[in-house]
């Protein structure tokens, strides 16, 4: 029958798609990893282009483990059916050792339960935020196979509630996305800021994708505070303030680093950005820290100002440090355990660019150990796979966005015991 | 020769699973001409129940029961069905289009609820904690993955067979009837509310089967999962296999849900680097058109419906079919 | 409490302007169209092209007319957008709906419009790219109509309304005074009936999608000088747009005005009752609600 006619040319169609690799590539040794990330999303796409961009310099570098690197990127869709397959797909079809992504929680949480765990693949995500990953690690049940590098919600928290108390804000409204960041977020910034004695006046849930953001502006804005907090993106993050500027809110305004984006400054406008900082984990006071910057800023001719930038090249940096220091053929184990070895706070300071990459290459084909020195600054795992960082306070200016304030891990850990 | 293996293991399941759905909704549109354009409230009822009553405590959100596992997924299975009833006695007797965006409204409230009631299911974070059954005895490797995939087949299989005698027996005659003429059937002393209701209900503990075994084999379930896109995926398998018709109900998940994770493999693989960041919008407007193409070509599906007219057996062609 | 009512009704405005296109073609041609949203977002990127090429020809053009943030370079924009929005809506039809239609199957128009969005989204994504743009990066503010309790409107959202209520007249008049109102009509009661009665059908399919497409594009610009274009915007409208349709009954223009504004009015005020992160499901409760009291909606009528 007509069944399976289509079923044998389907099965025709899969063998000779299979048959196609390791024709092509013989004569140059190249190593595959890959990256699963929303590409088809608004804030998705910059990260992908970003971590892109951390695979060319260090092929400008002459690629790690001996190798060349080719990033393999798949699209997620926000969809985690979709997002898990294509994991499964780079595992398994490309034999890739080193996965990065996903970009949500969602899509992350059952690549990592049902793919990279059982397959032995080290999973490094730029942005996943949820509290969840810290349990399950703490369970047990990651094989030490997980890492992010999007700072933990408590530092940014922290550190926004002190700027409110710094400021002397008595109220403030908070208007969050609504997803597991969001809420993640809403919940800790609520207990920081009662704990320096600010009144949160109202906390308002944003759904992604609504056509108007006027009714959520509005409540915020009936509960009249004297400043106002937000966590959410720049697609979502401009409409709402745009419309708060309008009705006539306060300009005394807080960020999450998510809205640390020059788009996001264009489009509301600087005029309505004087008195508003914005928090997010910082590079160490050291000469390198601004290599990354510097290098973005010469190839995309922007600042590399958005949600998830930094985090997607440091990520990317770290896992090939650690392809680097495990050597050729690693397993996902192998390169995991690697990454202790490349972000020792003992280790060679190295810094976030082709050079870096290279000096990096010296010391640990020397035995040595490095201390990376990215974007979001000396990034280092505990062993749950979450990062701490130090903390920066920022303020939009003419030339972009300037440093205001600078927290070190110290001051930042400090301060949030003061908080308890 | 083994990752193609693992991988094909691997897309079979999920494939598997996706047609059990697609079974599921082929007995509400297909066979009864009930347009649900909720089916992922119901699959996702169907996986939230399961994981809530067979995972592990957790604070903050109902759960910890520890339900055998045969036991929680039937549980998932009765919460869909729990829903679908209320749902249909509100609904149902709205016609196409208003039936249609009635229950996708529920869809959307659904994963509404689930994203913000924290206390119910975890909000946006999601329900995890889910022991995989019998993973402490197989581990995780591929060992599991084809031992779960021959459980999912067969339940696919199970559920095909259940279909199929429930198609040919009486009540299936009734249901083509009530879809092609209602006030027909009516005058026949029917009740055609009561009928249309009961097939909603299998139907949607249908879909809640599968949701229940797509969160067993992910260990997780979170608002992401009951999105929209997932009711106009299985819609697409259903359309483009052929609506009324179970093997092309089951054809048309593996066709599209291949056609959707090959062409993503394919632009990664072709497409040059320059152009790799723009493959995810050139992915969408390429299952568009593939959709668009397949209705302009073959609307009746790949496997249309067999109208049998007569009584079965009376004609040698009908045999011939089987 | 009264901010959130106002706030309703200059929301409602752009959703009824989308709600009666998607009703005439969802009446005339039977199907639920899913890409209609899309043409807003087709026509909001269309006028921010032509108020581009407008404004770099006529520089005078680009002056803004205070205190709106519209320019006559917009102005003229939308013009060129409702005509180039509505031919490609014809277009759209002839390439693919009609031949689909010809095939004759019930879903088939539903699924095929369903592809059709997708592929407009994703190409405008394409072109555009994914993140936000304005027609004007200024921000218009509010005026002050009240201190207590506080009410604040901004002009732009005056204009919206007053401009989609002088459409809604038009059109109003159009179905009620004109030949071509009639035949309207006529078809979407009895296509063939009205065939037979000298009505060309095939003439009044292609005015339906000119129509549609046109306070479409208004609606997507109306959208976007209030918000911002980003290319999922049209699925961000959809559900909007299909509730008010459904609520105030397929092929009713007027109900679809009516519509636009409950699910407007409702969409602001849930707030009042409900925590913030519910909102996405509110025009749905309204459509059940009103589905429970009306199955065809509040001026829809029965139909085989």
């Amino acid at each position: 029958m007509s069944i399976t006619k289509y079923l044998w040319v389907a099965i025709g169609l899969a063998v000779s798609a299979t048959a196609l690799p390791g024709t092509a590539e013989a004569q140059d040794c190249t190593t595959k990893i890959g990256a699963v990330l929303p590409t088809s999303v608004d804030w998705g796409r910059p990260i992908a282009e970003t971590a892109q961009f951390a695979v060319d310099q260090v092929n400008a570098a002459g690629g790690a483990a001996g190798c060349q690197i080719e990033m393999v990127l798949r699209d997620t869709q926000v969809d985690p059916k979709v997002g898990v397959d294509a994991a499964k797909a780079l595992v398994d079809l490309e034999g890739v050792k080193l996965l990065l992504g996903a970009v949500s929680s969602g899509v992350s949480m059952p690549i990592l339960t049902s793919v990279t765990v059982p397959g032995d693949v080290v999973q490094m995500s730029c942005c996943s935020s949820s509290t969840a990953f810290t349990k399950l690690s703490e369970d047990g049940k990651t094989n030490g196979l997980w890492f992010r590098t999007f700072a933990t919600t408590g530092v940014q928290s922290a550190v926004a509630a002190k700027v409110a108390a710094d400021k002397g804000y008595k109220t403030v409204a908070v208007m969050y996305k609504n997803d597991d960041w969001g809420q993640d977020m809403a919940r800790l910034i609520a207990a920081d800021f009662a704990a320096v004695g600010v009144e949160v006046t109202a906390s308002v849930a944003v759904n992604d994708g609504q056509p108007s953001y006027r009714a959520e502006v509005t409540e915020a804005l009936a509960s009249q505070p004297e400043s106002l907090y937000l966590a959410l993106y720049p697609a979502e993050g401009t409409a709402a303030v745009r419309e708060w500027i309008s009705l006539g809110g306060t300009q005394n305004m807080i960020l999450a680093n998510s809205l640390k984006s020059d788009e996001f400054r264009d489009n509301v406008g600087l005029q309505y950005l004087g008195a508003t900082l914005g928090t997010d984990t910082a590079s160490p006071r050291s000469e390198s820290a601004d290599a990354f910057r510097a290098a973005y800023v010469e190839r995309f001719e922007s600042e590399p100002n958005g949600p998830g930038l930094a985090n997607s090249y440091d990520a990317t940096m770290i896992a090939l440090l650690a392809m680097e220091a495990a050597g050729k053929d690693a397993s996902g184990s192998d390169i995991a355990a690697a990454i202790a070895k490349v972000t020792d706070p003992n280790g060679t300071p190295v810094s976030a660019d082709t050079a870096g990459f290279s000096a990096a290459k010296d010391v640990l084909s020397g035995g040595g150990t490095v201390m990376y020195q990215g974007g979001t600054g000396n990034v280092r795992f505990d062993k749950n796979g979450d990062v701490s960082a130090p903390a920066v306070v920022w303020a939009f200016s003419e030339g972009g966005i300037e440093e205001v304030e600078y927290m070190s891990l110290n001051d930042v850990d400090a301060f949030i015991t003061s908080l308890k | 020769m083994i990752g193609v293996m693992s991988y094909l293991v691997f897309f079979a399941t999920t494939a598997s699973i996706l047609a059990i759905a697609v079974l599921g909704l082929n007995l509400q549109w297909g066979n009864t001409g009930l347009f649900n354009g909720g089916v992922v409230a119901f699959f996702g009822a169907g996986a939230y129940g399961t994981l809530i009553l067979g995972g592990t405590s957790q604070e903050g959100h109902l759960g910890g029961f520890g339900v055998i596992y045969p036991l929680a997924l039937l549980g998932g299975m009765a919460a869909a069905g729990l829903m679908a009833w209320i749902v249909g006695l509100l609904t149902l007797r709205l016609r196409h289009d208003y039936l249609a965006i009635a229950t996708f409204g529920v869809a959307v409230a659904f994963e509404n609820l689930m994203r913000n009631a924290e206390w119910l299911a975890g909000g946006a974070k999601g329900v995890r904690g889910f022991e995989r059954p019998l993973r402490a005895a197989l581990g995780d490797g591929f060992l599991y993955n084809i031992l779960f995939f021959l459980v999912v087949l067969a339940i696919l299989i199970a559920t095909y067979l259940f279909l199929e005698r429930l198609v040919a027996s009486p009540f299936g005659r009734l249901l083509r009837a009530i879809r092609e003429d209602e006030e027909a059937a009516q005058s026949l002393g029917k009740s055609p509310a009561k009928v249309r209701l009961t097939a909603f209900v299998t139907g949607s503990v249908i879909l809640g089967l599968a949701g229940g075994l797509y969160g067993t084999f992910y260990a997780f379930v979170s608002p992401q999962d009951v999105l929209p896109t997932l009711t106009f995926q299985i819609w697409a398998m259903l359309i483009v296999g052929g609506a009324g018709n179970n093997r092309g109900a089951i054809f048309g998940a593996f066709l599209i849900w291949g056609a959707w994770t090959a062409s993503g493999w394919a632009l990664s693989r072709f497409a040059p680097i320059e152009a790799q960041l723009y493959t995810g919008s050139v992915q969408f407007v390429l299952i568009g058109s593939v959709i668009v193409g397949m209705l302009m070509w073959r609307p009746e599906g790949l496997l249309p419906e067999r109208l049998v007219v007569s009584q079965r057996g009376s004609t040698p062609s009908n045999k011939q079919g089987e | 409490m009264i901010q959130n009512l106002i706030d309703g009704v200059l929301t409602g405005s752009y959703i009824s302007l989308g709600a009666i296109g998607l009703t005439l073609v969802m009446h005339i041609l039977r199907f639920a169209n899913f890409s209609h949203a899309e043409l807003l977002s087709l026509g909001a990127y269309v006028a921010l092209v032509c108020d581009a090429l407008v404004a770099a020809l006529v520089p005078v053009f680009a002056v803004k007319l205070a205190p709106l943030s519209l320019t006559w370079a917009l102005v003229l924009a939308i013009l060129m957008s409702m005509v180039i929005t509505g031919l490609s809506a014809l277009l759209i039809d002839r390439l693919v709906f009609k031949r689909v239609r010809e095939k004759g199957l019930e879903l088939s128009m539903i699924f095929a419009s369903f592809g059709m969005a997708l592929i407009i989204r994703n190409v405008i994504g394409l072109f555009f790219g994914l993140s936000p743009q304005l027609y004007s990066r200024d921000i218009a503010f509010a005026m002050v109509l009240s201190r207590d309790p506080l009410l604040l409107v901004k002009p732009d959202q005056i204009f919206v309304l007053v401009a989609a209520l002088l459409l809604m007249l038009m059109l109003h008049l159009l179905l009620s005074r004109t030949t071509f109102g009639y035949s309207l009509r006529a078809v979407a009661e009895n296509p063939s009936l009205a065939q037979v009665n000298g009505v060309n059908l095939h003439r009044t399919i292609m005015a339906v999608w000119l129509i549609g497409g046109a306070l479409a594009a208004v609606a997507g610009v109306f959208y976007g000088l209030s918000h911002q274009l980003i290319p999922v915007m049209g699925r961000d409208l959809l559900l909007p747009i299909f509730a008010a349709t459904i609520v105030g009954g397929i092929g009713s223009v007027y109900g679809a005005v009516l519509g636009g504004f409950i699910v407007g009015i409702a969409g602001n005020m849930a707030l009042v009752v409900l925590p913030s992160g519910y909102t996405p499901s509110v025009p749905f409760l309204l459509i059940i609600v009103v589905l429970m009291i009306r199955p065809h909606g509040l001026f829809g009528e029965a139909r085989a």
